[in-house]
């Protein structure tokens, strides 16, 4: 059965047009010619019938007479003249009323099987079919009646072969005739479905080209007459006008007085009436490849607006790409499901992966559980409420840690929270800065407060001093008393010293401030301990930016500087290492970089931010006063500009240096302005890469 | 859904033309009689039937007269206990001839036809009928067409075509025979005078024959275009002149009859009473109101009147 309809589905529309034509014409042809040979043939046998009855009547009523004069004769030859008289009458006899044959139209003797053809005394008239020898015939009674008194019955048979070569030659004639018909009828149809079929077939290959993207097809037969030149029409601002592929009735806007504004295409109501309608409508098939081409002339433009809209959709996307992506703020999107449907690549590249391994996951895919679960519930709450998320979090990675601020708020769409886009900023430089700021105002009170301190003991310990030297000038120099003045004077000094380095420290000690050249007064520095250095075989390296030019400052003070910072890398060197000295312009030409590294044992995180307080001191008891950094930050301050320290040392600033020993190594970064004695606000670029 | 149909299509199909073909087959199962014709037997003589005669003067056709008096002939068989039949002579000389030969027992006739036999072969009148007007007298009409214009009156009658019943009718011949006379016409003044051919029907072949315009006269009884009314229109036919009354139709029996019987039949026909609803439909049939007694004399009018007009009923 599917094999079947699998066969016809695939046959062609035109031979099943013409095979249901065929069918049904043929099915008509044979139902008509059976129906017709069937009526016409009962109606031959009826109407044969009926003269059979209608001979017998006429011979019985020809009989009343005779028989009731009892004139044999005349009923001989009345039944004579009907065997005679009709070729289709085999025999005619008449019976009395005694069913006694009375005269018969046979030869020889009278068959005896005749007597009992129809049954005896109805009184009726009776038809009987009767097979003989000599072929079938029918057998008709009719009585013979005279007020109700039947006198007799009048007996014919007719042959029954004539009348079936009547009917013969009339089937034969009817199936010709049909056949006839029928044949003309297929050639008629044939060439209906023909014109039929090329019309459907025009439409399907402008349906083809439609599906290859050729939306310029013209399937409906071109307009002999267009509605301008119909009604003489001279409106040219009307849109049908000059429109030679659509009908008029298909133009919204027509300017048209016969159109109704309110109308719609295709709703012509208006348009029956219209001398351009009657003119150019056509058929049903017509109509369809009118309302074919408009819809493909629609479909073209449609897809001419969409194509316009995507590009600048994708323009807009793309935009919109770049200013997430070049935005170093990491930035995603998730919708209700807390699904990523957008991630920047900032946000990719924090962790680490590509956009299509954020797409499509949530945030247990990224995260840790603890992690997912902690955001989980954080954006429910906003997915619920509708209340934004903002807070600062710090991440730790190894050693470093990074501060981030973290946005979060619920994204609208037509009034309903379709989503939430998450925004996390890194601030840890900013952190740091207020570290710093913190830090630095602490060192500003403690150095006002320890200048002070300093300034009031100055001057006793001048008295002091001054007295001891009296006195020593009054003791023998031998004696024990100028002994003990002398380690008087000695520790009087080396409080004076101190005093003078809190002096230093918080800035209320004397500065000479002029043009210093950097290299000169670190190379000033590097000659007084070069040679000290080298006995624990340290070396010491330059690289120093030839362009740098001379800056304000206090030249004492700043190769006191240097000279705290080689005394700290070769303290942390101890032995066998090297320093390495590197000064840089900045690319703005704003502000001066020195580094100083070193390749000692470096310093420990826990105390990292603490190496600039004053008093506070890694070297053991006696070693050192710890006041040599606080007032190395002073001094660099009070020049306006920065110090700041890593360590380990990043690879870049130990490049070139001998790391065989054991330490990871510190460096010092100093930065110092040119002009005006102030750094500006951004960070030095040479630097920036290293901070931590 | 379509293809569904593509497949029922051809069953339905196939269906109905085998539905058809049975039907146009169904011709063909007439049932049949086998009959063998060369069966034969040889047709044997009728035998004449040993019983009494009743004969009705065929003034009418055999049919007519079949229908009119088989009841009456049935009654008097029944009423006698006699076997009575009734014969059909083909004309009013056969049926005399027929009484002659003592062919008829029993013979209802015209008055002249009566008294020729009466006269000839020595029958007897039994009994007479009651016209169905309640009288014992009829009488003729003379009759032309309507739109005969060249006959207005019995005058005008003379040079034209007359069409009688027979030279023996009473009412259709011999009535209207003796009306001429007495209006100055006599045979002699027709164009010709012609009598109704063949056996039987011979009242109403006169009507026919001037309906038709094969006659401008003609002459019948009273009541004859009664009964033609279903086969002629009878508003072409008008009715010229009506003739005097005469006695009516005679029973008359042969000579030689048993009394016994005669007695036996006349006294059954003058039995016929009306008030009986079957007797009643026996006269109604034969149009005959009643049947009473009636004597030879009382016919001596008709023959006065055949001795006036020339009519030869004595030969």
């Amino acid at each position: 059965m599917s094999r079947h309809r699998s066969v016809f589905s695939r046959l062609k529309f035109k031979t099943k047009l013409n095979l249901g034509l065929f069918t049904v014409i043929l099915s008509l042809g044979l139902v008509l010619g059976l129906i017709t040979t069937h009526i016409a043939s009962t109606g031959l046998i009826q109407e044969n019938k009926e003269r059979a009855l209608a001979l017998a009547s006429n011979l019985a009523y020809r009989s009343e007479e005779p028989l009731l004069a009892r004139d044999f004769l005349r009923l001989k030859g009345l039944v004579d003249e009907v065997h005679t008289g009709n070729s289709d009458v085999m025999y005619s006899f008449i019976l009395d009323n005694t069913d006694q044959v009375l005269v018969h139209s046979f030869d020889q003797g009278f068959p005896e099987d005749l007597l009992h053809v129809h049954p005896q005394d109805t009184g009726q008239e009776s038809v009987r079919l009767v097979s003989t020898e000599k072929g079938t015939l029918y057998d008709i009674a009719q009585p013979i009646v005279i007020s109700n008194n039947q006198l007799g019955m009048v007996r014919l048979g007719l042959h029954r072969q004539r009348l079936e070569e009547m009917i013969n030659r009339l089937s034969l004639t009817i199936f010709g005739l049909t056949g006839t018909i029928t044949i003309l009828a297929l050639g008629v149809a044939s060439w209906f479905s023909n014109r039929f079929t090329s019309r459907i077939k025009s439409l399907t290959e402008c349906a083809t080209e439609m599906i290859k993207g050729n939306l310029e097809v013209h399937s409906a037969p071109e307009l002999i007459k267009n509605c301008w030149e119909i009604t003489g029409c001279r409106a040219t601002d009307c849109p049908a006008y000059g429109d030679t592929r659509r009908r008029c009735w298909y133009v919204s806007g027509t300017l048209c007085p016969i159109y109704h504004p309110d109308h719609a295409p295709r709703n012509m109501e208006s348009c029956r009436d219209c001398p351009v309608y009657r003119h150019n409508v056509g058929d049903e098939i017509q109509e369809l490849a009118e309302a074919f081409d408009y819809m493909a002339m629609t479909l073209n433009e449609r897809i001419q607006e969409l194509s316009a809209t995507e590009n600048e959709l994708s323009r807009q996307k793309e935009l919109l790409q770049t200013v997430l992506d070049v935005t170093p703020d990491m930035i995603a999107f998730q919708d209700r499901n807390l699904t990523y449907r957008v991630a920047n690549k900032a946000f990719c590249s924090y962790f680490q992966l590509s956009e299509s391994d954020i797409i499509g996951k949530t945030d247990s895919d990224i995260f840790s559980e603890y992690q997912a679960d902690q955001n989980y519930h954080e954006d429910m709450q906003i997915l619920q409420t509708g209340q934004s998320l903002s807070k600062e979090i710090s991440v730790r990675q190894g050693h470093t840690s990074t501060w981030f601020h973290i946005v979060k708020v619920p994204v609208y769409d037509q009034g309903v929270i379709s989503g939430l886009l998450l925004a996390a900023r890194d601030i840890t430089v900013i952190k740091q800065y207020q570290e710093r700021l913190i830090h630095s105002q602490k060192m500003e009170d403690l150095g006002r407060l320890a200048g002070g301190v300093a300034h009031e003991i100055n001057t006793p310990l001048g008295i002091i001093l001054g007295y001891v030297q009296m006195l020593l000038d009054d003791v023998d120099s031998d004696s024990q008393m100028a002994e003990d003045l002398r380690i008087v004077e000695k520790q009087t000094k080396i409080c004076s010293s101190i005093v003078s380095d809190l002096l230093g420290f918080s800035r209320q000690s004397s500065t000479t401030k002029g043009d210093v050249d950097i290299h000169q007064s670190i190379r000033e520095v590097i000659s007084l301990v070069e040679h000290t250095f080298s006995l624990n075989r340290v070396k010491i390296v330059t690289d120093f930016d030839p362009n740098i030019p001379e800056i304000e400052g206090d030249k004492d003070r700043l190769k006191q500087v240097w000279m705290n910072l080689f005394n700290n890398a070769f303290d942390a060197i101890e032995s066998d290492g090297q320093i390495k000295i590197s000064t840089k312009l900045c690319a703005h030409r704003r502000r001066v970089a020195i580094t100083v590294a070193d390749t000692g044992s470096g310093i420990k995180q826990e105390v990292l931010d603490k190496i600039f307080d004053p008093f506070f001191s890694t070297k053991p008891v006696g070693k050192g006063t710890g006041l040599g950094l606080s007032v190395t930050f002073g001094i660099i301050k009070d020049h306006g500009g920065r110090i700041n320290v890593l360590s380990p040392a990043p690879k870049e600033y130990l490049a070139g240096m001998e790391t065989s020993t054991s330490g990871p190594g510190t460096v010092f970064l100093v930065e110092l302005p040119l002009w005006e004695m102030t750094l500006p606000d951004e960070e030095c670029e040479e630097l920036t890469h290293t901070r931590t | 859904m379509f293809s569904v149909h593509v497949f029922r299509l051809p069953a339905v199909l196939v269906f109905g033309l085998g539905f058809l073909l049975l039907i146009a087959a169904c011709d063909q199962g007439e049932p049949h009689i086998k009959v063998d014709l060369s069966k034969r037997i040889q047709i044997k003589a009728q035998r004449d039937l040993d019983s009494l005669t009743y004969a009705y003067l065929p003034q009418y056709s055999h049919r007519v007269s079949f229908a009119r008096h088989h009841r009456i002939v049935q009654y008097l068989s029944a009423q006698t206990e006699l076997p009575i039949r009734q014969v059909f002579p083909d004309s009013f000389a056969q049926h005399v001839q027929m009484v002659g030969e003592g062919k008829i027992d029993i013979s209802f006739s015209n008055p002249l036809v009566y008294i020729q036999i009466a006269d000839r072969f020595q029958a007897q009148a039994i009994a007479r009928t009651v016209e169905q007007d309640g009288k014992s007298t009829f009488r003729g009409q003379i009759i032309c067409r309507e739109d005969n214009k060249a006959i207005q009156n019995i005058q005008d009658c003379r040079g034209k075509r007359w069409m009688a019943v027979s030279p023996t009718s009473a009412g259709g011949y011999l009535f209207a025979l003796a009306y001429f006379q007495k209006h100055g016409l006599d045979r002699d003044d027709f164009q010709r005078i012609e009598f109704s051919p063949g056996p039987g029907g011979k009242q109403e072949k006169v009507v026919q024959a001037v309906y038709l315009g094969e006659y401008d006269i003609g002459s019948i009884r009273e009541g004859t275009l009664d009964l033609m009314q279903d086969r002629v229109d009878l508003s072409a036919i008008r009715i010229l002149a009506t003739t005097k009354r005469y006695p009516g139709w005679v029973y008359a029996v042969r000579p030689g009859l048993d009394a016994g019987t005669v007695n036996r039949i006349t006294q059954a026909l003058c039995a016929l009473d009306r008030d009986t609803h079957e007797e009643e439909e026996i006269l109604a049939q034969a149009h005959i109101q009643r049947i009473i007694p009636a004597q030879d004399q009382e016919f001596d009018p008709i023959r006065e009147l055949a001795s006036q007009t020339g009519v030869k009923w004595r030969e």
